[in-house]
């Protein structure tokens, strides 16, 4: 029976099924495709995300234990080597063989009299000592978003690193891997330099002393910034906790914090010798907290002014009591 | 279908009830009269009703066992054509499987989209907020013609707000809180085999008032004023002028007297070369401070979060030898007394509340001004006219008293 004004029921062929199923199926294909197409898997970054990985990196060298030396001087390398001395040699913590790499501060393009950035002359230093140590290999490497090649140049750091037997390693976007840090509230799916790291067996992270607009001061534990991607500005909003995840991040065998000149003023930058001053020290350690901690003296300030090491210092990642390690302190006279 | 069936049909089938009869089911007695005849005894609601026969219905005519669409006469509950021939037999379990399936892999990509959005990515957020850093433009040149013995070491780099940090990094801040606009960047090289080179920051910063509030927040202490555009000093190696919207910084290498000289030839071209529609003039805020003890050089326009409380902005500020301690006295035009004695109490309740300070008993003149004891410190807030103004880190409470009376003066010219 059909309604009235309607003519016969259409009935759908086994044919016409096919086909619509067919349709029905190349608009799902054509959508899906579409979508695969349009998805970005290379956000911001350039980074590989096919894996988010622990990105945790302890190079420390638990039998030497927590130690500290503090040397005070204008030669730098003076300073390094009689500091290491002091420190136990620096075979006690590089041994034949090992490959070492040097996490400098070279963020900005601009001369090393201007102290924002870590000295040519300490990272020549430090590579030689590691080759007299006998280190298979030294490379020199940091991540500064701007034209990262004029940054080691004209800081004088590629040229000191090549001079001394190191080579520099200059990130590119494939050199990250995304990462996420146990406990971390920040650095979470984020690209860490990784590349770099394949066959590492020792970590020395080599900063100045400086003071930052935003973050109270810029030294040792700070310049593992350098090792994260992406639009890592974005960090700038939480700082202080940004600074801590990156004590989290990583465990260096040593740091070396050159306040041979402190940037007082104007700081991460600078520009100016003015912003300069003489504070004529040069700090050794296991400990990144307490190089942080004695190096915010040389800025006149306390690490309690430094909200990041006071976290970093309840989370146990290091002392903010310097002096409870005993620093073994070498007076310039001394060299 | 014959006339039996479908009254068997309409015995049972509330919906086609509603379709053959719809000018009086449409009236809320038909509908309920509908769902009755469907519900089972009992059924109160009348939503649970109406699901109920509905359930019933497509059961019946949809899906049923007693009668099919063929003897339930199919035309008789005819529904939107497109709806009749999944009406027209039950769908097969391999139907099922594949509807099931298709709405399992639905619910898994939404969950899998609620996971990820829930999840905080701050790369995605600020792909959104700005370019990657590789967007800085190379430029062909800061300047068509570059003066003599000066020659580009590359071509020129531009940072917008959202870059600004990949050349500056933690100092943006400062930048970005005055008004940031662009940044154009280029190294030169001096002839002659020094290597010596420099490099030229041009900050476009708006408007003139912004361009002075970054050059004066950096003066280096002890600066000499250079003499070049409208404000202008050399500190070793580095020359920083504001011209009109711009702050320029010319940074040298080293701080030889090659190095320096070419700076200032530099800085003397860009000037010439670049028009600008004001020209950044503070004469009349200069005037607020009283030039005894006045520190050359330290008056400056803060930008945002002045003496650490965040509401206070664009305040210029200055800096006072008193014995052998330093003061701060702060100015700014509020643009009528109503605002200016505002933020004048704000003042005051950031340094008794949220600094915990205690006021001190209020000082004869200027009237309604307020001295704060910060233990070991003291600040003083007043406002007169559009003017709110005030003293910073006094060592004493007669140092705050003595300052606060000299500055009213000079601003309300003695007449209080």
């Amino acid at each position: 029976m059909n309604p009235p004004g309607t003519g016969p029921e259409p009935v759908a062929t086994r044919r016409e099924f096919f086909l619509r199923g067919l349709r029905a199926g190349a608009a799902v294909a054509a959508t899906g495709g579409l979508a695969a197409w349009l998805w970005n898997r290379h956000p911001p970054g350039d980074f590989g995300r096919a894996q988010a990985s622990d990105p945790r990196k302890d190079f420390s060298v638990r039998s030497a234990g927590p130690r500290i030396a503090i040397a005070t001087g204008r030669d730098r390398a003076a300073m390094l080597r009689r500091a290491l001395a002091a420190v136990g040699g620096i075979e006690r913590f590089i041994a034949r063989g090992d490959r070492v790499m040097l996490k400098v501060n070279a963020a900005f393009a601009t001369p090393a009299i201007l102290g924002a950035t870590t000295h040519p002359d300490l990272v020549a230093e430090l590579a030689r000592l590691c080759r007299a140590a006998g280190a298979e290999s030294v490379i020199v490497t940091d991540n500064p978003i701007n034209a990262p090649e004029s940054c080691f140049e004209l800081t004088g750091i590629g040229a000191a690193a090549r001079a001394a037997g190191a080579d520099v390693f200059v990130p590119r976007p494939g050199s990250f891997r995304a990462g996420t840090l146990p406990g971390g509230r920040l650095i979470r799916d984020w690209p860490v330099l990784e590349e770099p790291f394949a066959g590492i067996t020792k970590l020395i992270g080599v900063a100045p002393v400086k003071g930052h607009q935003r973050a109270g001061a810029s030294m040792t534990i700070k310049n593992w910034y350098g090792l994260l991607g992406g639009r890592r500005n974005q960090f700038h909003q939480d700082i202080d906790g940004i600074i801590v995840e990156l004590a989290m991040l990583v465990r260096p065998t040593l740091v070396v914090l050159d306040g041979t000149d402190s940037m007082m003023t104007n700081g991460p930058t600078g520009g100016s010798l003015a912003d300069l001053k003489a504070t004529n020290t040069l700090i050794v350690t296991t400990d990144p907290v307490a190089a942080d901690a004695c190096g915010a003296t040389l800025l006149g300030k306390s690490f309690r002014d430094l909200p990041y090491l006071v976290r970093a210092g309840e989370l146990g990642l290091g002392t903010t009591d310097f002096e409870s390690l005993h620093p073994a302190r070498v007076p310039a006279q001394a060299s | 279908m014959g006339d039996a069936e479908s009254a068997a049909c309409k015995a049972h089938c509330p919906l086609q009830e509603l379709v053959l009869r719809r000018p009086k089911v449409l009236s809320l007695r038909g509908i309920t009269n509908a769902m009755r005849r469907g519900g089972p005894p009992g059924w109160a609601p009348v939503a649970g009703q109406f699901m109920h026969s509905f359930w019933q219905t497509m059961r019946r005519c949809g899906h049923g066992q007693s009668i099919s669409s063929q003897s339930v006469g199919w035309p008789s509950c005819r529904l939107p054509t497109g709806m009749q021939r999944s009406k027209a037999r039950s769908p097969g379990p391999g139907e099922r499987a594949i509807a099931a399936c298709a709405l399992a892999v639905l619910a898994a990509v939404l969950a899998g989209v609620c996971i990820q959005q829930a999840r905080f990515d701050p790369a995605v957020v600020m792909s959104a907020a700005g370019p990657p850093a590789a967007a800085a433009t190379t430029m062909p040149g800061l300047l068509e013609r570059w003066p003599a013995g000066l020659l580009p070491m590359s071509g020129a780099e531009a940072f917008s707000p959202g870059t600004l940090s990949d050349k500056i990094d933690g100092k943006a801040d400062l930048y970005l809180s005055a008004g940031f606009v662009s940044l154009n960047d280029q190294r030169v090289a001096l002839t002659g085999g020094s290597g010596s080179w420099m490099e030229v920051l041009v900050f476009d910063m708006g408007v003139p008032a912004n361009a002075f509030s970054v050059y004066s927040s950096q003066r280096r202490p002890n600066a000499a004023d250079a003499g070049i555009a409208d404000y202008s000093y050399e500190a070793d190696n580095e020359l920083c002028l504001v011209h009109g919207r711009y702050y320029v910084e010319l940074v040298c290498s080293d701080s030889s007297d090659a190095a320096r000289r070419a700076a200032e030839t530099l800085a003397r071209a860009f000037v010439g070369a670049t028009k600008v529609a004001d020209h950044a003039n503070i004469g009349a805020e200069q005037a607020l401070f009283p030039p005894e003890g006045l520190i050359a050089g330290s008056i400056a326009l803060v930008p945002s979060d002045v003496f650490g409380f965040d509401r206070l902005k664009n305040v210029f500020v200055a800096r006072y030898r008193d014995g052998g301690n330093e003061v701060t006295l702060f100015a700014a035009n509020r643009g009528g007394p109503d605002g200016a004695a505002r933020e004048a109490a704000e003042i005051r309740s950031f340094f008794v509340v949220d600094c915990g300070g205690r006021e001190t008993p209020a000082p004869p003149a200027p009237p309604g001004a307020s001295i704060i004891d910060l233990g070991g410190s003291f600040e003083a807030v007043f406002s007169a006219g559009p003017y709110v103004a005030g003293v910073h880190q006094a060592p004493d409470l007669g140092s705050a008293q003595r300052w606060l009376a000299v500055l009213s003066r000079r601003i309300t010219g003695g007449r209080q």
